[in-house]
C-alpha cells in the first residue's frame, strides 16, 4: 500500500462504486475503494448446485438471511446487526444493506432494462417531479458501452419504452417457457406486449466470463461470473490495471474538508480493529447506496456547511423514492399436471410484459402519472419450504394434488414508478447511533395517490390475464393494502439528486457536487426520478460516463 | 403422558434400512395393541366440547447460524434440538400417515422428515418459534384427542383409531366442528412443512417431478415436445391460438 498513490477514493464497491472504479482505472488514475463489508469471492463462495435439503430450514428465509439460506447477502438485508435506522411517526421503511465487497450486485435480479426518453423528461410531460439534467439520447451511447461490459441478453423489440441497444450489444436471450408462453397469449388478446426480458446475464462467454449453464438460482451469486456482479467483473479487471487498491472492512464516517469548504479526503472506522483513520484524495466519490451516502453528506457538517455538506439546496436526504411493488397470483387449472421438464432457465424471466401505456398517457386516457411493468413468476422451481400450498387430507390423495398444482401458479409482480413527495425523505436521527458512533438515518416515507392509482391499474390487468389463462382470482384488495411498504422493492434512490440549478438539486449532470468541485456521487442518489425499470444498469452506466468526464478533468487539471 | 416401548421409538437420522425396521415395528406393535384395550365407550367422548393442551413453552434461547455461515458446507445442526423421543415418535407417525410409501416413492421417515421438523421447531427465528408453538401444542391435542378416544396415547393405537382422529382434523372448510377448527389449522401448518421436507428430499424432488439444478451446455432447450404440445392445446383449449408467442 505504501507506494501505492491514489488519487481518488471511492466509497462503496456495488454497482457504482465498481463502475467508477473500473473506468478511473483504465483510464490511468489510481484509485482506492473502501467499502464497509467484508471481502467476497463469488468463485469460491457462491453455493453452487445445492439443494434446500442440504440447507437449515429448507432454505427458508429468516431474519438472518432474509432472502433464504443461499442468498449471496454477507452480514446484511433488513437490519444489520447494531446498525439500526429509526423510521418518523406513521412512517415505515425497509432500509436493505449489503455489508460486503461488490454490494447488492452480487444478489440482485439482474434486470437490466434501460430508461426511454419518457423517463428521463417525465415533468417536462406531467409537471411532476423533476426532469434529469440530460435527455435519453445523451445517455444512449453509454447504455451501450455499459451493456457490452456487463454483458446482457435480450432483443431489440422496438417498443417505445424499451430503447434499442446498438447492433451487436445484446446477447441472444433464453427460449421462453411454458408458463411464460401462455401468459405471452393472454396478453396479447387484450394487446399488451409480453417479450424477452434484458438481463445481465452471459448467453455468450465474455472476458473470463462463462456462459450461463441454466442452473441454480443468480441470487445465491455466479461462481462462473455469467451472471454479473462486479465481484467478478469490474473489480478484479480494474485491478489487474494495478490502479485499484481496495480496503474491506472500512465504515466511513465523515467526509473532510478545508477551510475553504474544498473535500480533502474521509474518516472511516476499521471495523476489525475499531480504529478511526483519516484518509486524504484529491477527489473523493460516493456510491455507498442512496441513502448511505445522503447519511455521510449530511453528518459531514463544518463551518461552511452546517447543514451537512453539499447541502446549500437543502435536497440532501429529500426526493426519497422506492419502486412501487404489488403481487397478483392465481392456480392455472390448463396448467396441472402437465408435462415435467427442466425450467430453470437462467432462474429469472425469460419473458416479461414492458409497461405499455405511453400512447395511454399521451392521450390522457390514464388516472395515474407513470407507468409500471410485471414480472412474471412461475414454472417448476426447487421446491422450497412452501412447495405444498394449501392442500387439504393427507396421504397419497393429498400428494397428488400438491403435485398436480406444482408448476401450475401464475403470479404477476408489480414494478412501477413512484413520484418523489414532501412526505418521503430521510434525515438524521441525532438521538441514535450506530456502533461505530456514527449517527444514524432516520426515514419518513409515505405513498401518494399517484402510486395507488396505478396499483388499482395494475391489479386489474393482472387478474384480467389471470381468468383469460382460466384462473379464479376473487376480489382483489384494496391498493393501500396491496402496495408494497416502502424500501421493500430495494430500489431507494433521489437522496442526493442531481439537476440543472444548484438551488433545487445537489449534483450537476456529473454527479458532481454544485458545492463541492471535488466530491462526486456515482450511485443512485443522484436519480432525478425512479422509472419502473430497475436502477441498477443506469446507475452503472452513469457512473461510467461521469467517471469518465471525471477523468477528463483530472487530466486537464480542472479540478 | 405415558412412556412407549423403545420399539417403536422413533430416532431421528435413522438409515433408510432401519427406518424401514421401525416401520415394520410400528406396524406390527399397532396390530398388537389394536386387540388389547380397545373400549367402545371411548367413542363417548366424541361428544366432547373441544379441548385445548395448556402447555407452559420455554422459549427457544439458541443462536441462528448467523448473517455469514458456510454456504459451501451447511451447518448440520445449528442450534439444538428440542423435541423429546415421544414428541419425535408422534411426528414420525403422522408424517407417514401424511406422506406414506407409494410403490418405490419412500415415506417420509425414510427420507428423514422428522429430522427437518424437529430442526424447524427448535430454530431460534421468530418464524419457527411460532410453529413451534402451534405443532407442539397440536401434538399434545392429537395424544389428548387420542387418550379421550381410545385410553391411549396416538403411538399406541391402531391404524383405524388414528385414521379416524386423523380424519377429523386433516380437513379444514367452513363445515368443519367447531371443537375440530383450531386443531384443524395447526395440522394443516404441520402437514405443509411435512409435505415441504418430503418434497425437498432428493427422492422427493424426484417424485414432484423436478428436472432442474444440472448444468446445460449450450443454450437452454426450452419446453420439450410433450410440453410443446400440452401447451399447444391448452391455448387452443383456451381459444388463445391465434394470440400464440412469437420471437
Amino acid at each position: 500500500m505504501s507506494n501505492f498513490k491514489h488519487q481518488v477514493l471511492i466509497v462503496g464497491s456495488g454497482a457504482g462504486g465498481g463502475m467508477a472504479a473500473y473506468t478511473l482505472a483504465k483510464a490511468g488514475h489510481k484509485v482506492l475503494m473502501l467499502e464497509a463489508g467484508r471481502d467476497y469471492d463469488p468463485k469460491t463462495e457462491s453455493s453452487m448446485f445445492k439443494s434446500n435439503s442440504e440447507a437449515p430450514l429448507m432454505g427458508t428465509s429468516t431474519s438472518d438471511k432474509n432472502f433464504g439460506f443461499y442468498d449471496a447477502t454477507v452480514d446484511g438485508g433488513w437490519q444489520v446487526p447494531n446498525e439500526p435506522y429509526t423510521t418518523g411517526k406513521d412512517s415505515t421503511f425497509y432500509w436493505w444493506r449489503a455489508r460486503m465487497l461488490g454490494g447488492r450486485t452480487n444478489h440482485w435480479g439482474r434486470y437490466s432494462l434501460r430508461f426511454s426518453e419518457h423517463d428521463f423528461k417525465g415533468k417536462t410531460r406531467d409537471g411532476l417531479g423533476a426532469d434529469w439534467p440530460f435527455e435519453y439520447k445523451d445517455l444512449a451511447p453509454w447504455y451501450d458501452k455499459t451493456e457490452e461490459i456487463v454483458g446482457i441478453c435480450g432483443t431489440n423489440t422496438g417498443l417505445d419504452d424499451m430503447p434499442p441497444s446498438s447492433e451487436g450489444i445484446l446477447q441472444p436471450p433464453p427460449t421462453p417457457r411454458v408458463p411464460e408462453l401462455l401468459v405471452a397469449a393472454a396478453a396479447k388478446k387484450h394487446n399488451i406486449p409480453v417479450v424477452p426480458m434484458h438481463r445481465a446475464v452471459l448467453t455468450r462467454p465474455k472476458d473470463d466470463r462463462a456462459a450461463c449453464f441454466y442452473a441454480t438460482p443468480c441470487g445465491h451469486g455466479c461462481s462462473i461470473g455469467a451472471a454479473f456482479q462486479t465481484t467478478t467483473s469490474l473489480i478484479p479487471m480494474a485491478k489487474a490495471t494495478g490502479n485499484l487498491k481496495v480496503i474491506t472492512n472500512a465504515m466511513v464516517k465523515s467526509v473532510a474538508t478545508d477551510d475553504n469548504g474544498k473535500v480533502t479526503g474521509v474518516t472511516y472506522v476499521d471495523k476489525k480493529s475499531k480504529q478511526e483513520h483519516n484518509l486524504t484524495a484529491r477527489v473523493v466519490i460516493l456510491a455507498a447506496s442512496a441513502c448511505e451516502s445522503a447519511r455521510l453528506l449530511l453528518n459531514s457538517k463544518g463551518k461552511h456547511h452546517p447543514n451537512g455538506l453539499a447541502n446549500s439546496s437543502g435536497q440532501v436526504g429529500r426526493n426519497l423514492m422506492d419502486t412501487t411493488g404489488a403481487w397478483l397470483s392465481g392456480l392455472v387449472p390448463a396448467l396441472k399436471g402437465r408435462p415435467r421438464y427442466n425450467e430453470d432457465g437462467h432462474t429469472g424471466n425469460h419473458l416479461f410484459i414492458p409497461w405499455w401505456g405511453h400512447k395511454a398517457h399521451a392521450n390522457g386516457e390514464l388516472d395515474f402519472p407513470r407507468g409500471y411493468h410485471f414480472e412474471i413468476s412461475s414454472g417448476f422451481g426447487q421446491p422450497g419450504a412452501g412447495v405444498s400450498g394449501n392442500v387439504q387430507g393427507y396421504g397419497t390423495k393429498a400428494k397428488q394434488i400438491v403435485k398436480e398444482h406444482y408448476g401450475a401458479y401464475v403470479g404477476f409482480a408489480l414494478r412501477g414508478e413512484m413520484l418523489p413527495n414532501k412526505h418521503s425523505y430521510m434525515e438524521i436521527d441525532d438521538k441514535v447511533t450506530d456502533q461505530w458512533g456514527i449517527p444514524v438515518a432516520k426515514f419518513h416515507f409515505k405513498w401518494s395517490e399517484h402510486e395507488l392509482k396505478q396499483i388499482e391499474h395494475g391489479l386489474k390487468t393482472a387478474k384480467q390475464i389471470l381468468e383469460t389463462m382460466g384462473a379464479e382470482v376473487g376480489e382483489l384488495p384494496p391498493a393501500e393494502k396491496a402496495i408494497s411498504r416502502g424500501g421493500e422493492i430495494i430500489h431507494e434512490v433521489g437522496t442526493t439528486r442531481m439537476g440543472s440549478s444548484p438551488k433545487d438539486s445537489v449534483t450537476n449532470q456529473w454527479g458532481q457536487t454544485w458545492d463541492c468541485n471535488n466530491l462526486f456521487v456515482m450511485d443512485a442518489g443522484v436519480f432525478a426520478s425512479n422509472p419502473h425499470k430497475n436502477c441498477t444498469l443506469t446507475i452503472m452506466t452513469l457512473a461510467m460516463r461521469n467517471s469518465t468526464w471525471l477523468a477528463e478533468q483530472l487530466d486537464k487539471g480542472e479540478i | 403422558m405415558s412412556t412407549i416401548n423403545d420399539k417403536y421409538m422413533y430416532r431421528s437420522g435413522m438409515s433408510r434400512r432401519d427406518s424401514l425396521k421401525w416401520l415394520s415395528a410400528l406396524a406390527v406393535s399397532s396390530a398388537a395393541v389394536a386387540s388389547v384395550g380397545f373400549s367402545s365407550d371411548a367413542y363417548a367422548d366424541k361428544s366432547t366440547v373441544g379441548h385445548w393442551p395448556d402447555l407452559k413453552l420455554k422459549p427457544i434461547t439458541g443462536k441462528g447460524y448467523g448473517t455469514d455461515p458456510n454456504l459451501i458446507i451447511p451447518p448440520e445442526s445449528p442450534w439444538p434440538l428440542t423435541l423429546t423421543t415421544e414428541q419425535l415418535t408422534l411426528v414420525a407417525i403422522l408424517s407417514d400417515i401424511i406422506v406414506p410409501r407409494e410403490g418405490d416413492v419412500p415415506s417420509a421417515t425414510e427420507v428423514d422428515v422428522p429430522a427437518v421438523i424437529n430442526e424447524w421447531v427448535s430454530a431460534p427465528y421468530s418464524g419457527q418459534q411460532r410453529d413451534r408453538s402451534t405443532i407442539l401444542h397440536a401434538l399434545a391435542w392429537i395424544d389428548d384427542e387420542a387418550t379421550q378416544r381410545f385410553n391411549k396415547i396416538f403411538a399406541k393405537l391402531n391404524t383405524n383409531e388414528q385414521i379416524a382422529i386423523i380424519d377429523d382434523i386433516a380437513y379444514r372448510t367452513p363445515t368443519t366442528p367447531e371443537e375440530f377448527q383450531q386443531i384443524a389449522k395447526a395440522f394443516a401448518r404441520f402437514r405443509n412443512l411435512v409435505m415441504a421436507a418430503f418434497f425437498c428430499s432428493p427422492a422427493g424432488m424426484k417424485d414432484i417431478g423436478y428436472m432442474g439444478n444440472v448444468p446445460i451446455a449450450g443454450d437452454y432447450p426450452g419446453p420439450d415436445k410433450p410440453a410443446q404440445q400440452h401447451l399447444d392445446n391448452i391455448l387452443a383449449e383456451l381459444g388463445l391460438t391465434e394470440f400464440a408467442y412469437k420471437a
